[in-house]
């Protein structure tokens, strides 16, 4: 053997263990960039600029809620090799599904449209109209997705997302009193009026969504884990939520250390972006939308695919972009529906797009108790997960979270009508 | 008509107009048949409402997933009914009544269950470990359906009383069945027909589908009968339509060349899944059924250990050509090419070629044959003739005469691209592959797969199989 085919043979080992990393991390790296959408962004910037540190302790506990879900959801996808939709349609019957379907399409709608409104928001900081920006986006992602080219546009989306990472630069920049962070990280606090509790909620909507639950299992199932490597995928699934709430953590610390402390509560795009001021001076707003619109457009491609298929795929329905349209009318008719809902409702004028972006999340949480019931009840399944059904530890974790998700609601509407008196 | 989501909850009546207990799921036998009869009605446990299936079948699951007992895919199967007749017979007397009601005591289904006999003269039914319960089984499942050749949801079970007796007898898989297990069947027909419309149905025959569920190995057999009659394109879209577990446990059970074939039109990710799933010898004997081309195509989606260990079990020849078709880039002339074609020595009549080539294994291999390549000892391209031509030509005219001696050629290295460009501007059928340098004809590259990359599907299969 020359050097040189030894050479390219240690090469080609390399490039395929690379490959084999690659092939079993991913999905959780997605997910966790999905988390700092253009919804996460306008979340995490109005907690950080109207509660300061307030809200990372909550972040702190959203992170492992997430985790123990996105696990569930991995590890179920991973046993059965089917998705969600199909699972809950196969063990709860029809009427239970057309329940968790409605309320994932409703969720998935709201975030669409938040998905929609940061692009209009990146495109007026580019100085651009939305007017033009938004079609045009929902054209290109239309293209992009049915031409089947999406996997390639994936990687330069991943990429822009990256941005989000200034975040971390600019909060060291800013040098913020890190022993307060970490006091606050660790003290929680709650207040009880109502814009407290939506934002409450809209942070823990951002983080552990409906979708991310469907999307995760729906891409492990297809990447066909087999299950003695289902570690690697726990560790992806884990460090991609460590690793998204790390970043959403540096974006509400650097809100927290500009914005709230000038007293200022972010109400739209630009004052978000002045967050990263610090470090990137005058073109702050163009570092901001650059992030804000990569996270958007990759959010916007992913989604109503997922949320059109996962239905079809409840109700057994044609679906999949290997059918033509006529053979599939309804997978077709809902994406082309729920991207065209979402391009006309950023495009009502004088809505408002920062809170859009940032209300939708809340609407997330108060259904996500919805999917999580009936996730946590197919995870317990025996006869669905054999020998990886869930353990204590995970039941008693996602139980609370559901149960303190329902008791957020719960206090959002009740005590509006308690204080009133 | 009759449907199981109409009987499934419903309260059973004893002769008396007793209440015996409420229907919790049909079971049928005879699967053979077209139309499987009703052979009994279980019950619902009282004592844990609607939990009644889980139970059943619980232990046989966890007891084949630990993998305890080899036969324990057979003996799961049964493992499944033999826990519920177990749990049959500790409860056979609650309350005088048994689990399961045999047919032969149902005097009618709808729009009441009513018994022929008084609630003390109920006999007990004894599983025989061969009846599929369909609420459990079918309802809410994935179905291939057969006539129509894709995967669909069932959405309802439609059963019919002949004679005596009940059949299944088609599934309800669309809208229609939908709407009436929402509850709403009704008024939504009401309401269409004020449109003057009506509600479309769309039931399949029985004897059109195949169940599969990757647990159910008997059931399995009798849906692969029928699946492996489809042509290999739709088995492969079928395959990419089932969930994982279940198409792989469909791939176990096609034989060789089926698969192959199958695999042939299968995306990548499938074809990986689906070798990984089989035991190296198996798999390699399904690599000698595949096509070189695909053969090699496949390999190099492999870890390298895997792929060395396959190609080593493979017969030689058929490892050689796959070898080196291994070294070529995957969208270069020599990626795409197969090494299998039909070819002839300079200097025959045409009769002699067409002995020739009746006794020769690589024609015997070309699955296609649309020319015959005339080659001289060192396998230089002497000329290229279609069949047709030589079919056609008189049967002592020399090979030479009949051929076009300077057929248009591509080089291994080529792009895919530049090959579909030939083949369409000059209507190939197939294109000869011819190394550069020492102009030793080295294969073939068809039409099909040279315009793979120029068709919207083949962007498709790029795609994440979950889209």
């Amino acid at each position: 053997m020359t050097l040189r085919t030894m050479l390219k043979h240690r090469i080609g080992a390399a490039l395929r263990r690379l490959w084999f990393f690659l092939a079993i991390f991913g999905p959780g790296l997605i997910t966790a960039s999905a988390d700092n959408d253009a919804p996460g962004i306008a979340t995490y910037s109005m907690a950080g600029s109207t509660y300061g540190y307030r809200f990372l302790w909550l972040l702190l506990a959203v992170t492992l809620g997430e985790a123990i879900v996105q696990e569930m959801a991995a590890r179920m996808g991973a046993v059965t090799g089917k998705g969600t939709a199909d699972l809950i349609r196969e063990r709860f019957g029809v009427r239970v599904t057309a329940f968790a379907m409605f309320c994932l399409l409703l969720a998935n709608l709201g975030t669409t449209m938040a998905q929609f409104a940061g692009i209009a928001a990146a495109a007026e900081l580019f100085g651009l109209s939305r007017y033009v920006a938004v079609p045009l986006a929902a054209l290109v992602v239309g293209f992009v997705v049915l031409r089947g080219s999406y996997v390639y546009v994936e990687k330069v989306l991943l990429v822009l997302c990256l941005s989000a990472l200034s975040y971390v630069v600019s909060a060291f920049a800013l040098n913020p009193p890190w022993g307060e962070i970490l006091r606050q990280a660790v003290t929680p606090s709650f207040q009880s009026d109502s814009q407290y509790i939506l934002a409450v909620l809209a942070t823990i909507g951002t983080t552990i969504t409906p979708w991310g639950i469907v999307y995760m299992q729906a891409s492990v199932a297809d990447k066909g884990v087999e299950l003695k490597d289902y570690r690697y995928t726990r560790l992806d699934v884990t460090a991609g939520a460590v690793w998204g709430n790390v970043v959403s953590a540096f974006i509400l610390i650097c809100t927290a250390a500009t914005l709230y402390a000038h007293g200022m509560a972010v109400e739209t795009a630009a004052q978000a972006a002045q967050a990263l001021e610090p470090l990137a001076g005058a073109g702050a707003r163009y570092l901001f939308s650059t992030g804000l619109l990569g996270a958007s457009l990759l959010a916007a491609s992913v989604l109503p695919l997922s949320t059109t298929y996962a239905i079809c795929e409840a109700f057994g329905w044609e679906r999949g972009l290997d059918q033509r349209p006529r053979e599939a009318p309804v997978f077709y008719g809902l994406y082309a529906a729920i991207i065209g809902l979402g391009v006309l409702v950023v495009l009502i004028p004088g809505i408002p797009l920062f809170p859009i972006m940032w209300l939708s999340q809340s609407m997330n949480a108060i259904l996500l108790p919805v999917l999580l019931v009936l996730v946590l009840k197919l995870a317990n399944d025996r006869r669905v997960m054999g020998e990886w059904a869930n353990r204590h530890v995970q039941n008693v974790l996602v139980i609370a979270l559901t149960v303190l998700i329902g008791a957020i609601t719960v206090a959002l509407f009740v005590l509006p009508l308690a204080t009133a008196r | 008509m009759l449907y199981l989501s109409q009987v499934q909850g419903q309260k059973v009546w004893d002769a008396w107009s007793r209440p015996v207990g409420r229907c919790a799921d049909i079971l049928v036998g005879n699967l053979e048949q077209p139309f499987p009869t009703v052979v009994a009605l279980a019950l619902k446990d009282h004592g844990a409402p609607a939990r009644h299936k889980n139970g059943v079948v619980q232990e046989g699951i966890a007891r084949h997933q630990n993998g305890v007992v080899q036969e324990g895919i057979a003996r799961h199967q049964n493992g499944v009914v033999r826990g519920g007749v177990a749990r049959h017979q500790n409860g056979v007397v609650r309350g005088g009544v048994a689990r399961f009601i045999p047919a032969g005591q149902i005097s009618e289904l709808f729009p009441s269950i009513v018994l022929t006999v008084s609630k003390e003269d109920v006999q007990s039914y004894t599983p025989g470990g061969d009846e599929l319960p369909l609420g459990e089984r079918v309802m809410d499942r994935q179905i291939v359906d057969t006539e129509g050749r894709r995967v669909v949801r069932v959405n309802d079970l439609q059963i019919a009383r002949v004679e005596d007796r009940f059949c299944l007898t088609g599934v309800d898989v669309g809208g229609r069945g939908l709407l009436r297990r929402l509850g709403v069947e009704r008024p939504a027909a009401a309401l269409v027909r004020l449109l003057h419309r009506r509600l479309p149905e769309n039931v399949i025959p029985w004897e059109d589908v195949a169940p599969l569920q990757h647990e159910d190995p008997l059931r399995l057999r009798i849906s692969r009968d029928k699946i492996s009659q489809l042509p290999p394109a739709d088995i492969a879209a079928i395959l990419n339509d089932l969930d994982r577990r279940t198409g792989q446990a469909l791939l176990s059970r096609l034989d060789d060349e089926m698969l192959a074939d199958a695999l042939e039109e299968s995306p990548p990710g499938i074809q990986v899944a689906a070798l990984s799933q089989l035991a190296p010898e198996r798999a390699a004997d399904i690599l000698e059924e595949m096509g070189p081309d695909e053969a090699a195509d496949l390999l190099a989606d492999l870890p390298d250990e895997t792929s060395a260990r396959l190609l080593d079990l493979m017969e030689d020849e058929d490892a050689e050509d796959v070898q080196s078709l291994l070294g070529y880039p995957e969208d270069s002339a020599g990626g795409i090419m197969t090494t299998e074609f039909a070819w002839a020595p300079a200097g025959l009549h045409a009769a002699e070629a067409l002995d020739y080539l009746r006794k020769s294994s690589d024609a015997q291999d070309d699955e296609a044959m649309p020319y015959v390549y005339i080659l001289d000892a060192e396998r230089h391209l002497r000329g290229m003739v279609s069949l047709r031509d030589l079919v056609m030509a008189p049967p002592d005219r020399p090979l030479e005469e009949e051929a076009d001696d300077s057929p248009i050629t591509v080089a291994p290295h080529t792009s895919q691209e530049d090959v579909a460009y030939l083949v369409a501007k000059y209507d190939l059928l197939a294109v000869p592959v011819v190394d550069a340098e020492t102009n030793e004809m080295l294969g073939i590259v068809t039409v099909d797969d040279a315009i793979d990359t120029m068709l919207p599907t083949a962007w498709k299969k790029r795609l994440p199989r979950l889209y």
